[in-house]
């Protein structure tokens, strides 16, 4: 079997399996071999794992010969980030060299799941050290190296899913699993220019995946269309007794575009104020097409302190997190230097500060749904910039990040997110567009994500990897 | 309350209380990035200081008690 199965969307895909013009064996073949030789290019793989891929596609492919389909991922090859347990000896390394021979005996919840919907699961995907939680400031802060985007070998592929950006955008696998704290999807995704969806918090259930912040991890899908994002989130979403931060409410994706359905879009005043021009550009653009699927209006959130609220839960919880790895000095087996003590400053957050930035939180989920509550969905560009070199800081010890409001809104919040790529930027870069949404509004999001995507076909483009 | 300002005072107390704690580990330039770090947090606490809540503004942490039987 050719590549021609390389970047077919994940219904496409799926009907060619069910009819049986495809078989499961044939298709975790090609992706196999295109992780085998491709993914070292991009640092985009820590484990491929085979074995457990050809077990799973050959039965797949009994069951649907045996008219037991289990639905759109069937026999679906994808990736997890690094971060996710894998039972059956296959390591799970965080992506950082303390845990490179770490095993587990248990499949996380998320894994589980998709087995249970029968997809295939072909690699595990490298992810920025410890998900970016010891505070690292540039892009080479993996054991597995610096994660390479597919546009441009200079780039980076953003993270800390900096894995499962490169080889959804590379076409490694059609699908994979990032998890997200603040900007761990959106960001691998707007670089390498794919859809990724960020789940609201406790819609995916976190269990056997690595904890950085227990208050502000999700886990979601990065793929080629906001449709693949909605089937896979259809597939991982749902209670979960084992994590108890997971909703009771059920989700189940729709699908459906009503024709003629309008949307209604708020952008936040100010929100081109950090971006770099060509970004600016396309995002004026994005909002033309979206002019012709609903209204737009600016709009303003009250004045609180929403990103040093959101950053100084994470640091505290990922400092509680890791308190063993920090306390014991093996942070300075961290790959990146800035990673050997960042962490230790964190001691100076006071108990008193980090209980109002949580007493603040509830006033900013508060506020965030008075105003989301008026939209289908806020918008926005997905990042400030294309993704910054290898060689270079993107944020420094004192000033921190490029301003990111949407960022610590829809994490402090629990919001969900989709990012579509929406353009071309510097040096052949993607840019993006987000649409955050309401508490529970996955399906809203998507529905005018897949809208967009319509409209415009920048989610058809892809890199030249041979 | 000052809440604009920026406390030196603050700063050097907790960076002295980091670099007890680990200073022996690190260089002078890791010392001086760990300052600046320590630097960030005071200033993010000023941020959290300044805004004003009342008594009924409860963390948004949810919390319930255990019964293993249930």
């Amino acid at each position: 079997m050719s590549d021609e199965v390389v970047f077919l969307p994940l219904r496409r895909l799926g009907a060619l399996i069910r009819s049986g013009r495809l078989s499961p064996v044939e298709v975790a073949e090609v992706f196999l071999r295109r992780l085998e030789s491709l993914g070292p290019r991009y640092n985009a793989v820590v484990t491929i794992t085979r074995e457990r891929a050809i077990e799973q596609a050959r039965r797949a492919e009994r069951e649907i010969a045996a008219g037991r389909y289990r639905g759109p991922l069937h026999g679906i090859p994808y990736g997890a980030k690094d971060l996710l347990a894998t039972a059956g000896g296959i390591p799970t390394t965080w992506g950082a060299a303390p845990f490179r021979d770490q095993r587990f005996d248990e499949d996380a919840t998320v894994i589980r799941r998709l087995e249970e919907a029968g997809a295939v699961l072909c690699a595990k995907l490298a992810m920025v050290e410890l998900a970016g939680g010891m505070g690292y400031r540039q892009p080479r802060a993996s054991f597995t190296g610096p994660g390479i985007n597919p546009w441009n070998a200079e780039a980076w592929s953003g993270g800390s899913s900096s894995g499962s950006g490169s080889a959804v955008s590379a076409g490694l696998v059609p699908f994979a699993i990032g998890s997200e704290t603040w900007g761990s999807i959106l960001s691998p995704a707007g670089y390498c220019g794919v859809t990724g969806l960020r789940p609201g918090y406790g819609r995916v259930s976190r269990h056997g995946a690595m904890a950085l912040c227990w208050t502000l991890d999700k886990l979601g899908p990065l793929a080629l269309t906001a449709d693949d994002c909605g089937l896979v989130l259809d597939a991982i979403a749902g209670h979960d007794p084992a994590d108890p931060t997971t909703t009771e409410r059920p989700f189940h994706y729709t699908g459906v575009d009503v024709e003629g359905r309008r949307f209604r879009f708020g952008v936040l005043k100010n929100v081109l104020a950090s971006v770099e021009e060509p970004v600016r550009n396309n995002f004026q653009r994005s909002l033309d097409d979206l002019r012709r699927i609903g209204m737009i209006e600016e709009v303003e959130l009250p004045d609180l302190p929403w990103e040093v609220a959101t950053r100084t839960i994470l640091h505290v919880e990922a400092a509680s997190a890791f308190e063993d790895l920090i306390e014991s000095g093996r942070i300075n087996e961290l790959t990146a230097p800035e990673d050997h003590y960042t962490a230790y400053a964190r001691d100076a957050i006071l108990a008193k500060d980090y209980v109002k930035a949580l007493r603040v939180r509830r006033i900013m989920a508060r506020e965030a749904d008075a105003l989301m509550s008026l939209f289908d969905a806020l918008v926005a560009p997905g990042r400030p910039t294309v993704a910054p070199p290898l060689d270079r800081e993107f944020r420094s010890a004192l000033s921190g990040s490029t301003p990111d409001l949407m960022g610590a809104v829809g994490n402090g919040a629990g919001l969900p997110a989709v990012i579509v790529p929406n353009g071309e930027g510097d040096r052949g870069l993607p840019t993006s567009l987000q649409f955050m949404g309401r508490a529970w509004e996955e399906n809203t999001i998507l529905a005018a994500a897949r809208a967009y995507q319509t409209l415009t076909d920048w989610h058809l483009r892809h890199p030249v990897v041979t | 309350m000052d809440t604009t300002g920026f406390s030196l005072d603050e700063v050097d107390l907790l960076f002295q209380l980091v670099r007890a704690r680990y200073g022996d580990r690190l260089t002078p330039t890791e010392l001086d990035e760990l300052r600046k770090g320590v630097e960030a947090v005071v200033k993010s606490a000023r941020v959290l200081r300044g805004v004003r809540l009342s008594n009924a503004d409860e963390p948004a942490q949810p919390f319930g008690p255990f019964r293993g039987d249930s």
